[in-house]
């Protein structure tokens, strides 16, 4: 019998040790939405959170202010000052775990983000899939501020705008295993609010621009639109996207949406000679076409296809020389291809990768399929006679 | 077993009333005596010749006008059977010549003819004879065979048991046309007096536990018999439990597809509720309209159930749960309409939680217990008052009326009504422990419930086979309802070989 007792006693004693007694009500928590970073001209970190205001359904047509969110901001010299320093603005928890995205100033990426990154890989309420967005504008402050009509708070927005995936998305993870590999760097997203001029600081949305470029820890750079399509192209994780190119003699323009596409990257190692050759595959469908060439004939749809293929040449043409010529920076993933075609040769190079990466010769060829030419047919808005067969 | 465990504390002592004499006065006056103040008994006097008379006694609100006057009566009245009819004694001729009756017995126990004359036989006494004779003349109130209200089909045989158990016993009969099917009677209650009958097929049903249970159920000792949960109660294996370990059912095809599968069957008179028994989990998880409709639908609808049984127990529970503690578990908009809706309600949400179930199951009490004119108003201050107006008003959120709400339909897809009492219990504990514990709490609860029913046994079987203990060949019926041609328990009788 004691020896029951005493097995129970200690079962039961089991019981508290594995708990987390940390009951809160969803109502004394502040959703914190996502967090703007920011340098202060004395150097120390600036804090700016954005905190959902939580609405009834339902009770939305109240009139009166219609309010999603608040804005919150704090200047202190690490994360856990920060939190202790916006946690005293508040009357309920300041809570992390539904960050959608962690902005950061053009100002503090410049500087770098040694001291700034450990906080994120300990604290358990943060998570590994939060978007890391790099802030291309003058106001930073102004990404958090936009009235952002969708969602229930605008960094919402900018989550579910990333994962659509027309552009770059880089998650807190992704952005540490490339920071972490040899030979990567890391690269983000790229935004800017919408304002228009200064006095305008509450813009209606944001604007997806691009990426930035990182060399090692440090923002080299930002690539633009285009150059962002080429580097999704190389690093093979292009899934859609809408292409437009002139074709020769100016006759018109021609666009298609691409459904699918695919890299291949051959490597060559001579020495300390490396060379690429990127074979870049798409299919697609013609979606305008505003020049008089009916594009049934297949002699006017390979030139459209060529003059595709061109385009999207010289976008990854673009894109390359920046991050050869200009950044240095290899966030393209040209060192994973090494090390997993050439693995010997890639141990006695990749001390040297940063000086070679610039130096490294790279073919690029571009296949593009245009599908369902017919479906486009002949241009309905010309006359027979103005159609160039 | 221990023992005096189906002693019921209070004991009436039998009273000595003596024996039947050869003097019809004598035994008269007996049965006055015992019978003095009982205002329905009647003594009716037929004078047969100048030596000899008969005596009929009979309770005129047990037996049957119209059946005491065809069969006994008259001929006593008409064909005057008297006392020089032969040298055999005049009962036995009155009762191979006279009586027109299938069940009749001669006894000279007055005890046994006491319990003969309560339940609803005719007794005639003769004169020079120290034995009475029973005639069956029943007349007791009875109602038609009606649906059974607490299992419905939408498939299915409709009629259900009733109040008189040789009606149920017929029922059951009808079905089984085999001599192997046995009926064995107890008489259980001191002063009920109630039949009892433990049905069976032999050699399907396991014998040892017909025996355990003709042990239990004889062991029984107790005042007052009316509804087979007395019985219930004092045979079961495990007492502190929510659990039921013999199914009820009041459908005599659930009886005899039980009966076929080897279960025992207990009657109980004046109640329509048969006792099946062993009964495991899975047995209060399925209905008997399983096997009436096809088999992939009824596949179907067992996986439904089994979802909502766990909808039953968990779904208030993992609520409070995540809301207080896992809020990071939530996705950001799901979160964002909860914390909108719980930002004007003043209470935690277990309070908020445990509120609305308690209310819920008093609506619940409430719609059974009123008479069925008032029921609509209960429903409609239940819906309105407190599933709309409470939320408008702020008092409660909208997701956990939503969460009650679904608890409540889950708890009533599971067939049997009194398996459904208990998962509808388990709630409230659970719920306890998740709002001091958090998901840790609910995994706790979980594990109790599975181990609590582990070791659960209904007469030797464990109450979770097949699955555990694991026995792959009959899990067919319990995942699946695979057709009936490939059943593992085949219907008892002859292997013809041609199924």
């Amino acid at each position: 019998m004691i020896k029951r007792i005493l097995r129970f006693a200690l079962l039961t004693a089991l019981l508290p040790t594995a708990g987390c007694w940390d009951r809160t009500e969803v109502n004394d928590l502040a959703l914190d939405m996502g967090t703007l970073f920011d340098l202060t001209e004395k150097g120390d970190l600036k804090a700016t959170i954005q905190i959902a205001l939580p609405r009834q359904a339902g009770m939305m047509n109240g009139g009166g202010q219609n309010k999603k969110f608040f804005v919150l901001s704090e200047t202190g010299k690490n994360h856990i000052e920060l939190q202790q320093l916006l946690q005293d603005h508040l009357s309920r928890r300041l809570f992390t775990s539904h960050r959608s995205v962690i902005f950061i100033s053009e100002r503090l990426a410049r500087k770098g983000l040694e001291d700034f990154l450990d906080a994120f890989t300990h604290d358990p309420h943060n998570r590994l899939r939060t978007f890391i967005i790099v802030v291309q504008d003058p106001h930073p402050d102004r990404i958090v501020q936009i009235r952002y009509p969708f969602e229930e708070a605008p960094t919402e927005g900018v989550r579910e705008a990333e994962i659509l995936g027309d552009q770059l998305a880089t998650t807190m993870r992704d952005f540490f295993i490339s920071a972490s590999s040899e030979g990567l760097s890391p690269v983000t997203a790229a935004i800017r609010s919408d304002a228009s001029s200064e006095k305008n600081a509450e813009a209606e949305t944001f604007r997806l621009s691009g990426s930035a470029v990182f060399k090692g820890l440090k923002l080299a750079g930002f690539l633009n639109e285009k150059e962002t399509n080429g580097l999704l192209w190389i690093s093979g994780k292009m899934k859609h996207s809408r292409i437009s190119a002139p074709l020769p003699k100016g006759k018109g323009i021609v666009g298609m949406i691409l459904v699918s596409a695919e890299r291949h990257i051959d490597s060559e190692v001579r020495g300390q000679k490396v060379k690429f050759n990127i074979r870049l595959t798409g299919n697609g469908d013609l979606f305008e076409n505003n020049s008089p060439l009916d594009i049934t004939g297949k002699r006017n749809l390979q030139l459209a296809q060529h003059a595709l293929e061109d385009e999207v040449e010289r976008q990854v043409r673009n894109c390359l020389n920046k991050l050869q010529k200009q950044y240095r920076s290899d966030v393209a993933g040209f060192s994973s291809v090494l090390y997993q075609n050439h693995p010997h040769q890639w141990r006695r190079i990749k001390e040297q990768w940063d000086d070679l990466f610039p130096e490294a010769d790279i073919a690029v060829s571009v296949k593009l399929n245009l599908r369902h030419s017919g479906v486009t047919g002949q241009p309905l808005q010309l006359k027979e006679k103005e159609i160039e067969k | 077993m221990r023992k005096g465990r189906y002693q019921w504390p209070i004991q009436l002592q039998e009273e000595d009333h003596g024996e039947f004499t050869s003097d019809i006065e004598h035994n008269e006056t007996m049965l006055k005596n015992i019978f003095r103040n009982c205002s329905d008994i009647v003594f009716r006097s037929i004078r047969a010749d100048e030596k000899m008379r008969w005596t009929v006694v009979f309770i005129s609100t047990l037996v049957e006008d119209k059946l005491l006057e065809e069969h006994v009566l008259g001929p006593l009245l008409e064909d005057r059977p008297c006392s020089d009819m032969g040298l055999r004694p005049a009962m036995e001729v009155l009762k191979d010549r006279f009586i027109s009756v299938g069940t009749v017995a001669i006894t000279s126990d007055l005890s046994a003819t006491v319990r003969f004359v309560l339940s609803g036989y005719a007794i005639i006494l003769t004169t020079g004879d120290n034995r009475a004779m029973s005639v069956s003349v029943p007349g007791k109130a009875k109602r038609g065979l009606e649906e059974p209200s607490s299992e419905p089909v939408v498939r299915g045989p409709r009629d259900g048991f009733i109040e008189n158990i040789s009606t149920n016993v017929g029922l059951i009969r009808g079905r089984l046309k085999t001599s192997r099917l046995k009926l064995e009677t107890l008489t259980i209650g001191e002063l009920t007096q109630t039949e009892v009958m433990i049905a069976y097929i032999e050699g399907v049903a396991d014998a040892a536990v017909v025996d355990e249970v003709r042990k239990r159920v004889g062991d029984i000792r107790i005042d007052g018999l009316l509804e087979s949960n007395n019985i219930e109660e004092m045979i079961e294996d495990v007492t502190f439990t929510p659990f039921p370990q013999m199914q009820s059912t009041e459908r005599p095809d659930v009886v005899a597809a039980g009966l076929l599968g080897g279960n025992i069957a207990i009657l109980v008179d004046s109640t329509p509720f048969a006792l099946l028994l062993p009964m495991t989990f899975w047995a209060g998880m399925q209905s008997i309209e399983d096997y009436y409709i096809r088999w992939p639908i009824a596949t179907f609808v067992r996986w439904i159930r089994m979802i909502f049984l766990v909808i039953a127990i968990f779904a208030p529970a993992l609520y409070v749960a995540i809301t207080t503690f896992h809020q990071e578990m939530i996705p950001t908009s799901l979160l964002l309409s909860i914390a909108g809706s719980r930002e004007p309600v003043p209470f935690p949400a277990l309070i908020e939680a445990l509120l609305m179930e308690i209310i819920f199951e008093a609506l619940r009490e409430a719609g059974i217990r009123l008479p069925k004119q008032i029921g609509q108003a209960i429903s409609i201050v239940g819906a309105l008052v407190i599933g709309q107006s409470a939320v408008e008003a702020g008092i409660i959120s909208a997701p956990v009326v939503i969460i009650v709400s679904i608890t409540g339909i889950a708890a009533f897809t599971i067939p049997r009504y009194s398996f459904a009492n208990g998962v509808r219990l388990l709630r409230f504990p659970v719920l306890f422990l998740a709002g001091t514990l958090g998901l840790y709490g609910i995994a706790l609860g979980f594990l109790g419930i599975l181990l609590h029913l582990c070791t659960l046994r209904s007469f030797g079987v464990p109450y979770f086979a097949p699955v555990a203990p694991l026995s792959i060949r009959n899990l067919k019926d319990i995942a699946l309802r695979v057709p009936v041609w490939s059943k593992t328990r085949q219907p008892p009788g002859p292997e013809t070989g041609n199924r």
